[in-house]
């Protein structure tokens, strides 16, 4: 088993007068796949998005409860959320590559947080991503090419090649594989299984089959409620709870 | 109503609105045309002047200064009689009279023409050249055909006697057209074959490069602040209706506003480009604004999320990639913006500038006319020769439009780009 590195109690989140989570107790282990399931508005998004303070640019939305990385508060208030950012990547379900060049999408991170400081650290940094998200091989003739022109699949491992370019610690990930083909999304797959050797990985998703062949821990969500946590295995061969059972196999949602 | 007949309604209706708006199309082209046509058959006459060539002979007795004198000798040196000497024998003229009637066809500036070529030619004196003076408003009309020689001696500014030199003149090709630069390089006058719009143009450029620098940078920080930055509240939704209700006030209210505050209070000098541009700068800031806004909003969230997700700071995600993404709509929104201001006339008569100025401005602080109020000076002028002169001023006015129309098209085409 390995080590916890984000940990929620009684989290707790407002849009407004309407309540999106209730209470979740969530806990995320090290180096490990986390799937988030659930039928739509169930507060999947809503929890990924407090891990990295994403929610901070609503600002109707309230978050109450304890949310912690490490140890370090991520609620708090003084917290810099520049510096959480650069330790919690993430992805979304749209690609969206900056209207630039392959190249500028991935140093722009390094290059706001003063990582890579020559043209050739910045390179290697680059180089590194790239491969990490297994797109060097694709593209690399062709880095000053803007990163919209690329197909779907490769926007979105651009993406992920842009999240994993600040060396975070977490990276999470919105439906990553939504807006992708079967193929696209057998290789973001893939990937994912590679990535979480070195990243702690929140991935939501609607796909039940994803969940079982990337996550190693499940989450199963319901109207804003963490209904059932476990190992994957276990979530979708024997669930305890009732709801979770009727989720999986297809029967509402 | 059988399903056939409801389907042959529905094609009916969808065939009626197509007539309707080619209808429409077709009236708007038409009035468009119309005035283009109008403004062209009258204005087009005025970049042309008619000039008639005379036989100068610089006769050292009637010049008080010799070969090779100094600019300065020569400006200060009296050419009057050497022209009446010169005029008068451009037709063989029987008496004081006549040799009246003979002088009033030339302008009143061919002393200063015959000074400007001494002026390029300092070594004339004894010497007979032959130049191109321009000739008086009257005849300049009746040699464009604009000008009806067929009325009643009596009721015509010219007299018989003048047409019959006239007739002598054309008879041995001594009257001619040429290209007309006193239009753009002159400024107002009484006379107008004299008149030009240069003061007019560079008034308005200074008013115009006035008003970019005031309006742009305010209005761009302004909606980049109000857009991105301000929390929506009822303060700032009260901020955006005043910017929408400004928009659409009245042109002529913030000449009123200028009049009481830069002119009254703060004693700016009146009729200058400084004060129009601060004027046309307080009008089109929000018209800036608001499209300025809208070229904002329109970049996609996602894109601030895949900054805000690497870590930038709001500060970060928006002028690294909002800004720029909005530029192209900005700056043509500001160009469109100008284009109006440039087309302003009544807060600028509100603060003077239909003051009569002749001289060419040389700063923002000089008295100064600006095009489209010199479009209206003249064309409540009596004399013909301003009707063509109003006309061809709309045309640079209408020139300037539509250049800076395109290039606003162009930049949005050219820079605007897609994402995903």
């Amino acid at each position: 088993m390995n080590n916890i590195k984000i940990k929620s109690k009684n989290l707790n989140v407002y849009y407004g007068d309407k309540q999106a989570l209730f209470d979740v107790n969530l806990d995320l282990n090290e180096k490990e796949v986390t799937a988030l399931i659930g039928p739509s508005g169930c507060g999947k998004s809503t929890f990924i998005r407090c891990i990295n303070r994403m929610n901070d640019v609503i600002d109707i939305c309230k978050v109450t409860g304890n949310i912690e990385m490490d140890g370090m508060n991520i609620n708090d208030k003084d917290l810099d959320v520049v510096s959480l950012r650069e330790r919690v990547g993430m992805v979304f379900q749209k690609p969206n590559p900056f209207p630039k060049s392959i190249y500028d999408n991935i140093s722009y991170g390094p290059k706001i947080h003063g990582k890579g400081e020559t043209k050739s650290e910045l390179d290697q940094i680059v180089e590194n991503s790239l491969k990490k998200s297994a797109l060097w091989e694709e593209v690399k003739d062709r880095l000053d090419e803007p990163g919209t022109s690329l197909s779907g699949g490769q926007q979105q491992r651009l993406c992920i090649a842009r999240a994993i370019s600040v060396n975070p610690e977490v990276i999470l990930m919105d439906e990553p594989c939504s807006a992708l083909d079967p193929i696209a999304t057998a290789k973001i797959e893939e990937l994912i299984d590679e990535l979480k050797k070195t990243y702690t990985i929140v991935i939501v998703t609607h796909s039940m089959a994803q969940a079982v062949r990337v996550s190693q821990k499940t989450g199963f969500f319901h109207l804003g409620k963490l209904i059932e946590v476990g190992k994957t295995e276990k979530i979708f061969k024997n669930p305890d709870n009732k709801m979770t059972q009727d989720y999986i196999t297809g029967r509402f949602g | 109503m059988t399903k056939e007949e409801r389907l042959k309604k529905r094609h009916r209706a969808e065939k009626r609105f197509r007539f309707y708006g080619l209808t429409s199309i077709l009236v708007a082209l038409l009035f468009v045309v119309i005035l283009v046509q109008n403004i062209f058959s009258k204005g087009s006459s005025a970049f042309k002047k008619t000039v008639i060539t005379t036989e100068i002979f610089f006769d050292q007795e009637l010049l008080e200064i010799k070969n090779g004198a100094s600019e300065e000798d020569i400006m200060e040196a009296d050419f009057y009689d050497l022209m009446i000497e010169n005029l008068i024998k451009a037709y063989p003229a029987k008496d004081r009279d006549e040799e009246d009637e003979l002088l009033k066809l030339f302008s009143g500036d061919a002393e200063i023409e015959i000074k400007k070529a001494f002026l390029k030619d300092n070594n004339l004196i004894g010497k007979i050249i032959t130049l191109d003076l321009t000739a008086s408003d009257d005849i300049d009309q009746l040699h464009k055909g604009n000008y009806p020689r067929d009325l009643p001696e009596e009721r015509r500014r010219i007299s018989d006697f003048q047409l019959v030199i006239y007739d002598y003149f054309v008879e041995n090709k001594k009257i001619s057209k040429n290209f007309n630069n006193y239009f753009f390089n002159n400024g107002d006058s009484r006379d107008p074959e004299l008149a030009g719009i240069g003061g007019a143009l560079v008034g308005s450029f200074y008013s115009i490069l006035i008003c970019l620098l005031l309006a742009f940078p305010v209005a761009v920080l302004a909606s980049i602040y109000l857009e991105e930055f301000a929390p929506k509240n009822k303060i700032t939704d009260f901020i955006e209706i005043n910017i929408n209700n400004l928009a659409a006030v009245p042109s002529i209210v913030y000449g009123l506003l200028a009049l009481q505050i830069l002119l009254a209070t703060i004693q700016l000098p009146r009729s200058t480009p400084l004060v129009a541009g601060i004027t046309l700068a307080l009008m089109t800031l929000p018209r800036i604004i608001i499209p300025c806004r809208a070229s904002l909003k329109a970049v996609p969230p996602s894109i601030r999320e895949g900054a805000l997700a690497v870590g930038a700071s709001k500060f970060q995600s928006v002028f690294h990639h909002v800004v720029p993404l909005a530029l192209p709509g900005t700056l043509s929104g500001t160009i469109i913006g100008l284009a109006q201001a440039l087309g302003e006339t009544a807060p600028l008569i509100l603060i003077g500038m239909v003051a009569f100025v002749v001289d060419i401005p040389s700063s923002p602080v000089d008295p100064s006319s600006s095009l489209p109020v010199q479009v209206y000076l003249w064309s409540e002028s009596a004399e013909r020769g301003f009707v063509e002169k109003t006309s061809a001023t709309i045309m640079m006015l209408l020139s300037f439009l539509i250049v800076m129309n395109f290039i606003a098209v162009y930049l949005r085409q050219k820079f605007e780009k897609r994402w995903n």
